[in-house]
């Protein structure tokens, strides 16, 4: 199959990206662009099934992509009473006032789930097709080494890798302009990374936000009520961060960022998310609740110093998969937008004038941007926090008065797997093990596999296991020693764990089929030998609402 | 050979469910898919247009969220769709559906029309039965295999324990089909792209009279079963465990009578 502009993924950036082409195919200024040549590959089975988030939305992108939007678009909210609380593992002490980075005045709550889904109606209704179920696989690349294309995944194999009666081989589809927005740590965007030797000025950085969706039985937390929190459970040593968003209805939306970037390898976010439940604040407000959804997805934290070349020959990477996420407020689905936009009008300008090297003026223009700039003034934050909560806060007020420079102009960052301690490097071990046991009564708190259910997780099961592990004697040999297998830890959704066999030897057990795409894994094993790649499009979460 | 396949949205397998407050639907926040024995009746109609030619025509009737299986039957190789669409249709009993799929075909002549065996929410097994019924046409169940004769098909249906009846039946007929007969296809990227040029018709349930009022079948209440299974740990001596074994079969009217 041959296309003009293939898109990967259909989510905010790769859907605005195909918006924004159609309106300007529809204004005439796109010349021989037809909405025809235009595919979108979405590896979920439906449009919006991957897509996580709190979230606020700011909607200064979308006010621009669709002006109508306020009337058109399923906001659950407008953003009403907001409050950020500092916790501790017994009280909870509300902020005097709302540091204006955490303002969401004339912001709205949503799901980005149906957000997302009703950007897909509005890209197919312009005759774009949207290929759901449909992953790629791998990027194609011509003589010349110039990415041309993408190879869609195989379906229809065994587990053991060979074809079933109705396989179904991947196709090659041809392409001028190959756009990646994967959402965070995107595979393909990590083949092109590797292949190009591209990287930002610091390593990018993550978190992983563990949600749930739960229904109160009152008014008990309005619909636009907006609670942020800072410190317990997360260890202050560590960055991350709680949030509690009410929805219509009488839903809550909560959920817990964890740093990927911690030194104990027992820490499990999961297991952190549960605990946050049971502070007394929470047990208040869930108190008579039921849990509807959960989820799991990993941020990027990065921010502008860790934003690599995102545009280059016959390629370019937008939203989350392009590092384009203001860390400061946690926000970045109008950055995805935003960066899907000025993708478009790149693609339009670079084939008007028939040269595809035009594309690396993306770049430019994102920084040129207000997104840019917004990206720019918060430069530093996250890397103020390598150090934990209150050199993290300290630095960011400093941040605030010196536009985003601090001390000096550049902060390095360091990579999070790197962060991670031996055992027997560990001075609190004790105290670490401790924190992982909290109890699941299946009210309040859940363990992952009941958790799992509520993600509507559903992957065809006799297909190869979709992460690769490099070297499994590493998991049952060195890792035991050194780190006592953190995966079993850090993925939320029970995929890793290890089955001591007839000889006594711990070994690697995969369950893939748990697994609700968060990429938790590729990025926070140690010994980088664990590669997530799609499994059987249409497989993964279902995420409902969220 | 004109083939028809009645294709039905379903909540997702594992999908959570929750029941609305007034316990007479589920809240309708789940993911939908079309139901699994229907895409085996779909399979097989194109396998059998692959054989022998013909066309598929495949129909449903639901909400407008319903079109979503439709278009994934065309990706798959169905010629045309048609949705009888109208808000509620969901809450439509099996007759209700049937009489509705019959006012959406009049006049139309199909050699067969399959259906899965039984759907995969209500599990009634009733909408290819009363279809035939309305139509006057012939019917046959759980069929694992389908082969034109003249004048009719030769069906495979599967019986209890292990058995199979063979028959020759007139067509038109209405067969359901067992799942699990073939395998399952995927839909390619070039048959997702062709799909959209394929028609598909909508027509308004409403205007065609069609609405719960037709419904034969009421729904009380719906409900999630409450556990039922007790353990009873018998200890003591072998004599004694099996004076306590028998009377708790008695006492639950199992076992020897007079």
């Amino acid at each position: 199959m041959e296309a003009d502009v293939v898109i990967v993924g259909a989510g905010p950036a790769g859907l605005a990206c195909a918006l924004r082409l159609c309106q300007l195919i529809d204004s005439g200024q796109a010349g021989a662009l037809s909405k025809d040549n235009i595919l979108v590959l979405e590896k979920a089975r439906e449009v919006g099934a991957h897509m996580l988030s709190g979230a606020v939305l700011d909607p200064r992108a979308l006010a621009e992509l669709l002006p109508d939007f306020a009337a058109e678009a399923p906001l659950q909210a407008t953003v009403g009473r907001e409050g950020v609380f500092l916790l501790s593992s017994h009280f909870a002490l509300p902020f005097p006032f709302i540091p204006p980075p955490l303002k969401n005045h004339g912001n709205f709550v949503v799901s980005l789930n149906q957000l997302v889904r009703w950007l897909g109606e509005k890209v197919e209704a312009q005759g774009v097709t949207v290929f759901t179920s449909v992953a790629g696989r791998d990027l194609l690349f011509d003589e010349s080494g110039r990415v041309n294309g993408i190879r869609t995944d195989d379906k229809g194999l065994d587990r053991t890798g060979q074809p079933k009666s109705n396989f179904e081989p991947g196709s090659d589809i041809r392409s001028k302009i190959v756009i990646l927005a994967e959402g965070p740590r995107g595979s393909l965007t990590r083949q092109l990374h590797g292949k190009l030797a591209l990287q930002g000025r610091n390593p990018q950085v993550f978190g992983l936000g563990v949600k749930e969706l739960w229904q109160l039985p009152d008014n008990r937390f309005p619909a636009g009520q907006v609670f942020h929190t800072m410190g317990w459970p997360i260890p202050p040593d560590l960055y991350g961060g709680g949030w509690l968003y009410g929805l219509p209805q009488n839903r809550l939306s909560l959920g817990l960022v964890t740093g990927l970037e911690y030194t104990d390898p027992s820490t499990d976010p999961h297991t952190l998310f549960q605990a946050f439940k049971t502070h007394p604040m929470l047990r208040r407000i869930l108190q008579g609740g039921e849990m509807l959804r959960y989820g799991a997805k990993v941020v990027p934290l990065g921010g502008w110093y860790a934003i690599p070349p995102n545009a280059g020959a016959g390629w370019l990477v937008i939203g989350d998969s392009g590092g384009y996420l203001n860390p400061q407020r946690l926000k970045g689905i109008h950055l995805a937008i935003k960066s899907g936009m000025l993708a478009a009008e790149t693609v339009v300008q670079s084939m008007n004038r028939g040269d595809l090297t035009q594309l690396e003026s993306f770049d430019q223009r994102m920084r040129e941007s207000w997104a840019g700039e917004e990206l720019r003034r918060v430069r530093n934050f996250h890397q103020g926090f390598e150090h934990g909560l209150w050199p993290g806060l300290a630095h960011a007020g400093l941040q605030t008065m010196t536009g985003g420079r601090g001390l000096r102009e550049f902060y390095p960052a360091t990579a999070g797997h790197t962060r991670m301690q031996r055992l027997d490097q560990l001075p609190n071990r004790n105290e670490a093990l401790e924190r992982r046991e909290v109890i699941t009564d299946r009210v309040l708190t859940f363990n992952k596999l009941d958790d799992v259910y509520y993600s509507g997780t559903r992957h065809e099961e006799d297909q190869p296991p979709h992460l690769l592990v490099a070297d499994t004697d590493i998991c049952s040999g060195r890792c035991v020693r050194e780190y006592g297998n953190p995966c079993q830890h850090f993925c939320p959704a029970q995929v890793y764990e290890m089955a001591v066999d007839e000889q006594g030897i711990k070994r690697l057990k995969l369950n893939p089929s748990n697994c609700v795409h968060c990429k938790t894994c590729d990025i926070m094993d140690p010994y980088q030998i664990i590669t997530w790649v799609p499994p059987e499009g249409g497989g993964g979460p279902s995420y409902d609402g969220m | 050979m004109k083939l028809l396949v009645c294709l039905k949205q379903v909540p997702a397998k594992d999908a959570p469910l929750k029941l609305n407050s007034a316990g007479s639907w589920i809240v309708e926040d789940v993911s939908y898919e079309v139901s699994e024995p229907d895409a085996y009746a779909l399979e097989e109609a194109l396998r059998q247009k692959e054989a022998h030619g013909g066309e598929v025509t495949v129909i449903t009737v639901g909400p407008q969220r319903a079109a979503q299986v439709l278009r994934e039957a065309l990706a798959k190789g169905a010629d045309k769709a048609i949705h009888v669409e109208g808000d509620g249709t969901q809450l439509l009993d099996s007759f209700a559906t049937a009489e509705a799929i019959t006012r959406a075909i009049p006049g139309q002549h199909f050699d067969l029309i399959l259906t899965g065996l039984q759907s995969d929410d209500s599990g009634a097994a009733q909408v290819g039965v009363i279809l035939a019924e309305l139509m006057g046409i012939p019917h046959a169940t759980i069929i694992m295999q389908i082969e034109p004769v003249p004048g009719g098909v030769r069906v495979k249906r599967e019986l209890e324990g292990g058995a199979f009846q063979y028959l020759e039946m007139p067509t038109p007929a209405v067969l359901t089909i067992q799942s699990g007969i073939n395998k399952l296809r995927y839909a390619t990227l070039m048959g997702i792209k062709q799909a959209k040029s394929k028609p598909l018709s909508k027509i308004n349930a409403e205007t065609d009279g069609i609405s719960v009022e037709l419904n034969r079948l009421v729904i009380e209440r719906l409900y999630v079963p409450g556990a039922q299974k007790k353990t009873e740990r018998i200890t003591g001596t072998a004599k004694d465990a099996a004076a306590r074994i028998a009377s708790v079969l008695k006492a639950q009217g199992i076992g020897a009578g007079e």
